[in-house]
């Protein structure tokens, strides 16, 4: 009998001990989830200084405390896809414009459009970001900047090649690189970046687009294989690295961020990137080449135009904000405070702007006189503007745009480096868009 | 087992009439059982089920129940059997050079020589670096603007230029089986090593008599006796290599293009890219049917060696 | 007599000339190993003595061609933001720096999330540890020393356990755990860590166990001891270096464990250090000696660990693995 009840004890007492154990387990997050902020932002690693001034200052004037995170703009998308579903604290979030349909129907961000203060906004702001935030008829936030992409060349290398003045075709680009290639200049005078990454669609766009290229139709079905623009870009870059060899084969595993660097370390001489970049690019604090980096033209395929595209990004609300009272009116808040105006003025866009060189979508700010003179300082305000009236929306933007371009960026990867033709790459994206549409 | 094991002031039912044995054994294994039912029993029923749904959370709405089509879906799925060859080369490759770099070192910590516990013991740096840092490691020793290897090589005048590596497809995956073998000889080498110090010096010996050199020693009495070592490192580190992940992430997340697209990193992709669980949840059904697979196929095998 | 001192002459000379063969063959055989070992350290040490040498590197040595091996104007400055992160200021519009992060050289404000990060990892790993052995003992010591029906049958339910890959588990896990609202929370990590540790923690313990003698537990339970005395008082004991090498193992492989924390953790209140290096190792901005610098700060611990407990760490790999 001693025995036996020895045995239960024993037994319970291990019981107890593992119950404990267990339970200690699950209490540990109670104690270490101590967050106190009002506000969760969530941005990509932009501006970091400019946007925490800015934090500091609404927390001075509201009360209000902002945990603030940042994340690279490369691998943005999959990061908060992951957040989204797991359901992390977000209240405020930067939103490019290419993930509004599937973000939005995914029921992830919510419409700002019942809120009057935010809407009123729209009478003076860019009726290109205005659409570009609008998806089934509602508004989802207020802008964080809008840009184009832009050709840059390094003056110097294109006169030291005996060239007058930058190439405006893409036949051109290679004419000049392959000079500069013979004098030694440069070993891979243009710069194209097509690493897997958010960037990569914009590229991909703006070189079609000069190519005379479009992906789909008015009604979202996908030209790829019929328009030919499509493929004639994609093989001349295909051509470019590999028969010219004026890109360098290592394009596939440069991001934008590594391909501006080695631009503006001099390495190159010609550059697609971000108008904005031109900013940086001219600073001799953050460039080798500072004042030689001039902006033509998008160069045109033989079916093509200057055109480039155009993009947007914006500060959106994120559904779980919205559907608590509290937290959405002060989500409301910080989105008036970055996308509308602080305290009476544009000042995060202006801010951003003398920053970075980020591009704003508030009219009024054109005529701010500190803006002009930093224009003036280091760009071209006719071609800035040229260029600007060429830009194009993108036309794959819709739910299935996340999943298509994994694999589209991955086609045109695999025809740059040689393991399939421009013709199939181009098919097999375009099979896939059809595909995703059909089963949407 | 005695009969006052069992308390006569209690009703005996079924409890009682199991024995003490069994059921001090049962109590013994009731946590483990528990443990690895929810963490490893039942989550691999529950991936089946949502394997047979077309999950996507980006419609949360619409989840309608498809039978096997996921399954049916994969075999005409180029990008997936592409995937699984990948995941094959890596494999194949890694494992080889391991088995071979872990019997050099073994057969070198075999001696005796002063330093030997200095090697053994710094040899245990690779297996403890975690495998994100060891990606880390290796991403920076690869980099093709500022890296080692570059370094390496154009000082010695192998190269005239920097070259570019994980960028280049045709390198790409065997530079990532090499950061995997550097992380995994060490322990592939410790178990060689225990197979070789266990085999009797008498056979040896008989060899020496019948005027065995060396060579012949090492061909016909070491090599056989190591058999179930081997055996061994090849099932783990098959294991091990079919499944790996961090690698691919933090080197390059399946690129360039597809060219280090592996079966895990798919996987990934498809269940948190593009965010469709169910056929996801089919493919690492797959993967763990085929891991299955192979561990029966190779535990047959060692077992009738042995 | 001559011919005798001939004999004497030629097996002395032969003697000689096998004492040189022999002395040879000695000599290349130290050379081998000597070369073998010298070749093995580098191979093993150079990858790491390189990392640590990145670390202490200012961004612009970092960045030059070919490479500085070793550091000439060696600096800490990147350990010191991970280390002194907290006391930074507050950043107004007076004194930012009005640059993107895109110049180089930056470093992260997720900076001061690695030591909370490394608190969270050890955490994680501790409470793995506890659960393992809590588990873990009671069941090797029942399929060591106890004759039961089921005993093969319950050891080929755990070795198949841990054939399942992890990548497998990912989808069930994630929709478990968010179903339970644990998402973002250390406790994800400890239950799903279970399912890769558990069935080794029991295959090292079972193979230990077996080899204790049988007798120790008759000898117990002839003095009144329940099974469960006989193990805490009379098998734990003598299983010390088995239990050790259990509690480096589980530890090492929860502090590593990278997958399943990269799909449940979203925030800094439960991420763990892989998931923040993985994370600074994408982000082009950030300094590279930076990286190498968090990288090396990973590498520390689990290293020390390992060095001290070789010993254990070798007889628990060798018995989980041969019978895994």
């Amino acid at each position: 009998m001693s025995r036996f009840a020895k045995t239960h004890l024993g037994r319970r007492d291990f019981l107890r001990t593992s119950a404990a154990a267990g339970a200690l387990t699950l209490a540990t997050p109670g104690l270490l989830r101590a967050q106190s902020a009002d506000i969760h932002m969530q941005t990509w690693s932009a501006a970091v200084d400019t946007v925490q001034s800015h934090l500091a200052a609404f927390t001075a004037k509201t009360g209000l405390t902002v945990d603030y995170g940042n994340s690279p703009y490369a691998q943005y998308r999959d990061a908060m896809v992951t957040k989204f579903v797991g359901g992390a604290p977000l209240d405020m979030m930067w939103v490019s414009d290419a993930w509004l349909p599937e973000w939005a129907e995914a029921g992830w961000i919510a419409p700002i459009d019942e809120n009057e203060t935010l809407m009123a906004y729209n009478a003076e702001a860019d009726d290109f970001c205005t659409n570009s935030m609008t998806y089934g008829g509602r508004q989802y936030g207020l802008t964080y900047y809008s840009d184009y992409m832009a050709f840059f060349y390094d003056a110097e290398k294109v006169a030291a090649a005996g060239f007058d003045g930058p190439p405006t075709t893409w036949a051109e680009v290679v004419e000049q690189s392959l000079a500069m290639k013979e004098k030694g200049i440069s070993e891979h005078p243009m710069m194209l970046a097509m690493a897997q990454e958010s960037w990569l669609i914009e590229f991909i766009s703006a070189l079609v687009f000069s190519h005379g290229g479009r992906f789909t139709d008015e009604a979202g079905a996908s030209v790829m294989t019929s328009s030919p623009g499509v493929q004639e870009a994609l093989q001349w870059v295909v051509d470019a690295v590999n028969t010219h060899k004026i890109i360098s084969p290592a394009c596939v595993e440069t991001g934008e961020l590594n391909g501006l660097k080695a631009f503006s370390s001099g390495n190159h001489a010609f550059a697609m990137i971000a108008k904005y970049r031109l900013r940086t690019l001219n600073d001799p604090a953050q460039s080798s080449i500072a004042g030689n980096v001039k902006q033509a033209m998008m160069p045109m395929g033989p079916n093509g135009s200057h055109a480039t595209v155009g993009w947007m990004r914006f500060h959106g609300m994120s559904a779980a904000a919205a559907a608590d009272a509290t937290r959405a009116a002060n989500t409301a808040k910080l989105i008036e405070w970055f996308g509308g105006k602080a305290d009476g003025a544009y000042t995060f866009q202006k801010l951003l702007f003398l920053d970075i060189g980020a591009g704003f979508g508030t009219k009024p700010l054109f005529q701010d006189p500190d803006i002009r003179a930093a224009y003036d300082s280091y760009g071209d305000v006719d071609m800035i503007q040229a260029q600007q009236a060429l830009a194009q929306k993108k036309d794959v933007v819709t739910p299935w745009f996340g999943e298509w371009n994994e694999t589209n960026g991955s086609a045109w990867q695999s025809a740059i480096i040689g393991n399939t033709d421009a013709a199939a790459a181009v098919k097999a994206s375009s099979d896939l868009w059809t595909e995703l549409k059909d089963a949407y | 087992m005695t009969a006052t094991d069992i308390p006569h002031t209690r009703k005996r039912g079924v409890w009682d009439r199991i024995g003490y044995e069994e059921r001090s054994a049962l109590v013994f294994l009731a946590p483990v059982m528990a443990v690895l039912m929810a963490v490893a029993v039942f989550p691999i029923l529950y991936s089946f089920y949502i394997s047979l749904f077309r999950i996507k959370l980006t419609r949360p709405n619409r989840q309608p129940f498809i039978w096997f089509e996921n399954y049916t879906d994969l075999l005409g799925d180029h990008e997936f059997w592409m995937s699984v060859g990948r995941t094959v080369t890596f494999t194949v490759t890694s494992v080889a050079a391991i088995a071979v770099i872990s019997l050099l070192i073994a057969l070198l910590l075999n001696e005796q020589f002063r330093g030997r516990r200095f090697l053994s013991t710094i040899l245990l740096i690779p297996w403890a670096i975690p495998y994100v840092a060891n990606a880390l490691m290796w991403k920076w020793i690869y980099d093709s603007g500022y890296g080692a290897l570059n370094g390496v090589l154009y000082q010695l005048d192998f190269i005239d230029k920097y070259m570019v590596w994980l960028g280049d497809q045709d390198k790409t995956l065997m530079l990532i089986a090499n950061a995997f073998v550097w992380k995994e000889v060490p322990l592939a080498t410790i178990l060689l090593l225990v197979t070789l110090k266990s085999i009797p010096d008498d056979l040896y010996a008989a060899a020496r008599v019948d005027g065995a050199t060396v060579w012949q020693r090492f061909v016909h009495v070491t090599l056989p006796a190591m058999r179930p070592g081997f055996m061994l490192v090849m099932i783990y580190e098959t294991m091990m290599a079919i499944r790996h992940f961090d690698l691919f992430f933090v080197l390059t997340e399946g690129g360039p293009g597809s060219a280090s697209h592996v079966l895990s990193w798919h996987i990934y992709v498809e269940t948190f890219r593009n965010l469709s669980f169910g056929s996801g949840a089919a493919m690492s059904y797959v993967l763990a049917l085929a891991t299955f697979g192979l561990s029966y196929f190779f535990i047959r095998t060692l077992g009738r060696r042995m | 007599m001559d011919t005798a001192i001939q004999v004497s002459e030629q097996s002395r000379r032969d003697a000689e000339g096998y004492r040189r063969a022999r002395l040879r063959a000695l000599w290349v055989r130290r050379m081998v190993i000597f070369v073998s070992a010298v070749v093995l350290s580098i191979y093993v040490l150079a990858p790491v003595v390189w990392l640590v040498s990145s670390s202490v590197q200012t961004e612009a040595e970092i960045t030059s061609v070919p490479p500085h091996w070793i550091p000439e104007e060696p600096t800490l400055q990147n350990y010191r933001a991970i280390f002194s992160a907290t006391e930074e200021e507050e950043i107004t519009y007076e004194n930012r720096s009005g640059v993107d992060p895109v110049s180089g050289g930056f470093i992260p404000s997720t900076a001061k999330s690695l030591l909370p990060a490394m608190g969270n990892s050890f955490i994680v790993a501790c409470a793995v540890v506890v659960l393992n052995l809590l588990v873990g003992v009671p069941a090797a010591y029942a399929i060591a020393k106890i004759r039961f029906m089921a005993r093969n049958a319950s050891v080929y339910f755990i070795l198949t356990t841990r054939v399942i890959p992890d990548i497998a588990l990912v989808v069930p896990f994630f929709l478990m755990i968010k179903n339970l609202g644990l998402l973002d929370t250390l406790s994800s990590l400890i239950i799903t860590y279970l399912a890769v540790t558990v069935p080794f923690t029991v295959f090292i313990l079972v193979q230990y166990f077996e080899g204790l003698p049988d007798e120790l537990d008759k000898a117990a339970r002839v003095d009144g001891c329940s099974r469960f005395q006989a193990l805490i008082h009379v098998y734990l004991p003598l299983s010390l270096p088995s239990l050790v090498a259990v509690v480096l193992f589980t530890f090492l492989t929860s502090w590593n464990e990278f997958l399943l924390a990269l799909m449940f953790t979203q925030t800094e209140a439960s991420q763990t250090l892989p998931i923040l290096l993985a994370a600074f190792t994408s982000d082009f901005t950030i300094s590279f000696s930076f990286i190498n610098a968090a990288g090396v700060l990973a590498i520390v611990p689990p290293v020390i660990v390992a060095i001290v407990f070789e010993r254990y760490i070798v007889s628990g790999l060798t018995a989980g693995a041969v019978k895994g």
